[in-house]
């Protein structure tokens, strides 16, 4: 039987990406996001019964809740792994920032991605076998960036849970880590202009903005039985932007 | 019932972990008691009965308890 793993945002860009590589190895895979876009009809009719999906909005505990629940009653087992990728991002001067807009970046992103992984805990530490929570996060969470500051926060909020988690669940034989990229031209970087965008080439030492492809197998890496001695990690991924 | 619940889930994490079964009883303290568990034991044996049971007896918050019997009593005053 695969060994399934859970992964939040499936619908595009890096989770996509993320779902892909994980089915593409031999993982079933139970994912879920707002939309059902033309890429996850794709890996519907890709994979069949081994990619499991479901609507799900990130800011609704509920629906998460429900989501597990149906995805390991379609897999018949409990998760091996969850991978905490949805996100979304609100750029502007925090002062002038909505209000609603904060709170449901940080809903989203943070307390989203702790539901899902309780929910799936929930299920794993029943098992008393080990497992893998895997938080996709971003350099902005330790170095900022100016008018994501909300953004920033989540990502620091997400490696700070982490961190803690890996204390807690490490006995189980559980890991617990983030993985921090660099700038991506993705959907969620939309709100970074081609100038912003060059400065960020220029300062990084390998000379290119991070690509799907730079994370995806360290994803995969981090699911393997080889990294089961890494654990509380936040792993960056950004050609040296930040070193 | 519930307590007859509480003591075979418990049984059940004991053995898993290779940790001496002694006898249970409903004044039998949970932590720092006679039996080898420790705080994530006492959660995955709370998570495992929430499961099996279907109730959540700490929906509204956090309830304290120290022995099986107390356990067992939360249970079973959530079913109502």
């Amino acid at each position: 039987m695969s060994k399934w793993v859970i992964v939040s945002g499936v619908s595009r860009g890096l989770g996509h990406a993320i779902t892909m590589d994980l089915l593409a190895a031999g993982y079933g895979v139970a994912g879920c996001s707002t939309t059902l876009s033309d890429e996850v009809k794709a890996l519907q009719s890709e994979f069949g019964s081994r990619f499991f999906w479901q609507a799900t909005d990130m800011g609704d505990s509920d629906a998460i809740e429900a989501f597990v629940a149906t995805s390991i009653a379609h897999s018949g087992t409990p998760p091996w792994g969850v991978v905490n990728n949805a996100g979304m991002s609100v750029e502007g001067i925090l002062s002038t920032l909505p209000l609603a807009d904060i709170e449901r970046v940080l809903q989203v992103n943070l307390t989203g991605a702790i539901a899902l992984t309780r929910a799936a805990l929930r299920r794993m530490m029943r098992t008393r076998k080990p497992g893998r929570i895997i938080n996709i996060s971003s350099i902005t969470g330790s170095r900022g960036y100016t008018g994501l500051s909300a953004y920033a926060a989540s990502k620091a909020g997400m490696d700070g849970f982490g961190r803690a988690l890996s204390r807690e669940v490490g006995r189980l034989g559980i890991t617990v880590n983030s993985i921090a990229p660099g700038y991506m031209k993705t959907a969620l970087s939309a709100g970074l202009d081609d100038k912003q965008l060059d400065q960020i080439v220029r300062r990084t030492p390998l000379n290119r903005l991070c690509e799907l492809s730079d994370i995806t197998p360290l994803v995969r890496f981090l699911l393997s039985d080889e990294a089961a001695f890494i654990t509380g990690q936040t792993l960056t991924v950004d050609g040296g932007l930040t070193s | 019932m519930s307590f007859d619940l509480v003591r075979t889930e418990l049984t059940q994490i004991l053995t898993d972990k290779s940790a001496s079964v002694v006898e249970i009883t409903p004044d039998t303290v949970l932590l720092n008691g006679p039996l080898d568990i420790d705080s994530l034991d006492l959660a995955t044996l709370v998570v495992t009965l929430e499961e099996v049971t279907g109730l959540q007896p700490f929906r509204e918050g956090f309830v304290l308890f120290h022995t099986a019997g107390e356990l067992g009593a939360l249970f079973t005053k959530a079913a109502g």
